[in-house]
């Protein structure tokens, strides 16, 4: 049973000051928080001092596991050169068929979140940055893949283009500049 | 949310009003004189009440250097609970004190309510050359971008909150919120300067990008240039961000573009939110000699990147 953290409604840096305190008398904590601000501190805090992170969602709050002195840290925006793997969703749909096509993302998403390993980076764009617009359940299944820690890049051009910037509920706005160095950066990348 | 008022900018007096991502205001007095007003307090970011004092004055003074202005006169603004008693108010009053007679201008009055945790800063009013103003927009391609204090406050006053470091550790960044930009803004304008803003806030990046118009113009930001207060990417490393920093961040990715390999902490202190920052300053190339020996300082300010043309508005980060 790993000692539990109760960070809900703390402001930074009280999470981080609680992590600090608690890590320094157990190996294994989890630590509760309730903002994004407090999710990045406290994983950060913690990958810093050598422990692994992983982060699931709750309904409104995040459950953070910490385990002491692991070997792999939290993936993050620099992964080691061998797992840049991207993946590309250039449509709302997995294969032609439409309402199949629509049923089959919705499962490949939320598989993906409970798979063992996680890509480096998702890239949405044309019809792909629907998936990620509020109301949305592909949308859940994003924000809970950035929340274990992959980088959702949303092609802004193409929010612009459906004009649907303001609806955007899951990863973030970027631009070619960013998906250019993705795909050159990428060790493996799949095409959906 | 001024958009919600029933604005009148007509009048020509105005010459810099709320429709630019300006510092101050302006409003012409006579040909050869403009008036520029500006206003900015906040609750402590250190301990020490003096120190507190210090830094909002040169905070709230900045905007009149950002302009290319001289300050003339100060307000008091205060917000303070009598139960923490007289003698730190009038530290805190001291200290801002110190900073407006160190600008040369004059206080003149000011105004306290009660409130539950202390405020302090001021209104300033100063005048300025109307054919010398700084303004934020300005900058060409090809120009260099100079900033002429470092960066970390924001990350450092949430790790003193947080007891990781202790004030003392703070006293670089401390003296460093507390240095007015009085020198800077002087050999800024001497130089010929083509835009000018202070950095507070929205972080570098975000400051930054108010020196971009809507299209024409980008900046490249050398991370590994940038000035940093001792500590500051320790205490980062160490999760000590501070929600701004996050709010900044999600406001501006879209416009950010960061080149292979940047380490995670550069794109933290970029979003930082600032106290009393320093000057980012568009200069010429040819200008920089010029800029460096009105300012003689023994470490000039750095480099930190150079303006480009580019039909998106954007910054880019490379190494």
């Amino acid at each position: 049973m790993s000692k539990v953290v109760d960070a809900r409604g703390l402001v930074c840096p009280q999470p981080v000051v609680r992590t600090r305190e608690a890590l320094g008398s157990a190996d294994e904590i989890e630590v509760l928080v309730d903002n994004k601000t407090a999710r990045e501190n406290v994983s950060r805090f913690a990958s810093n001092k050598g422990c692994a992170v992983r982060v699931e969602k709750e309904s409104g709050f995040y459950r953070l596991i910490i385990t002491g002195r692991a070997e792999t840290g939290e993936q993050t925006r620099e992964p080691g050169e061998e797992t840049r793997n991207v993946i590309i969703l250039s449509s709302e749909l997995m294969g032609p068929d439409e309402e199949l096509g629509r049923v089959l993302m919705r499962t490949f998403l939320n598989t993906m979140c409970e798979s063992e390993s996680f890509p480096w980076r998702l890239v949405l764009f044309n019809r792909g940055v629907l998936l990620a617009l509020e109301g949305e359940d592909t949308a859940e299944a994003l924000a809970n893949l950035a929340c274990l820690g992959v980088d959702v890049l949303v092609c802004g051009t193409c929010l612009d283009y459906f004009k649907v910037k303001e609806c955007l509920a899951a990863g973030r706005v970027s631009n070619m500049y960013e998906i250019v160095e993705t795909m050159l950066m990428a060790t493996n990348s799949a095409t959906i | 949310m001024l958009r919600l008022l029933p604005l009148d900018e007509s009048r020509e007096e105005i010459l810099v009003g709320l429709e630019t991502p300006d510092d101050a205001g302006i409003f012409l007095l006579d040909h050869k004189l403009g008036l520029v007003q500006t206003v900015d307090f906040f609750t402590p970011i250190v301990d020490d009440p003096f120190r507190f004092g210090q830094i909002a004055s040169a905070n709230a003074l900045s905007d009149i250097y950002a302009m290319g202005g001289t300050p003339l006169t100060a307000m008091n603004i205060v917000c303070f609970p009598c139960t923490l008693g007289m003698d730190m108010l009038a530290k805190i009053l001291q200290g801002g004190l110190e900073k407006i007679r160190e600008a040369g201008a004059t206080l003149l009055g000011g105004h306290t309510v009660d409130d539950e945790e202390p405020k302090y800063g001021l209104a300033v009013t100063g005048r300025v050359d109307p054919d010398k103003i700084l303004k934020s927009l300005g900058a060409v391609p090809g120009d260099l971008l100079v900033l002429t204090k470092p960066l970390g406050t924001g990350i450092l006053s949430t790790a003193l909150k947080g007891d990781f470091i202790a004030e003392a550790d703070m006293d670089a960044a401390v003296a460093g919120m507390a240095e007015l930009n009085r020198d800077a803004s002087r050999s800024a304008l001497a130089a010929g300067a083509r835009a000018c803003t202070d950095v507070t806030g929205f972080g570098l990046a975000g400051h930054i990008m108010n020196m971009l118009p809507e299209h024409g113009l980008a900046c490249r930001v050398y991370p590994e240039r940038l000035p940093l207060y001792p500590r500051t990417r320790e205490m980062a490393d160490q999760g000590m961000l501070p929600a701004g920093a996050f709010k900044n961040r999600d406001f501006l990715t879209g416009s950010m573009a960061f080149g292979n390999k940047i380490e995670t902490f550069y794109m933290d202190i970029l979003f930082d939110p600032q106290t009393s920052g320093g000057l980012l300053i568009a200069l010429a190339p040819d200008a920089l000699d010029a800029f460096y020996k009105e300012l003689g300082r023994s470490e000039q300010p750095e480099v930190i990147g150079e303006f480009f043309e580019s039909s998106a508005r954007l910054i880019e980060v490379v190494k």
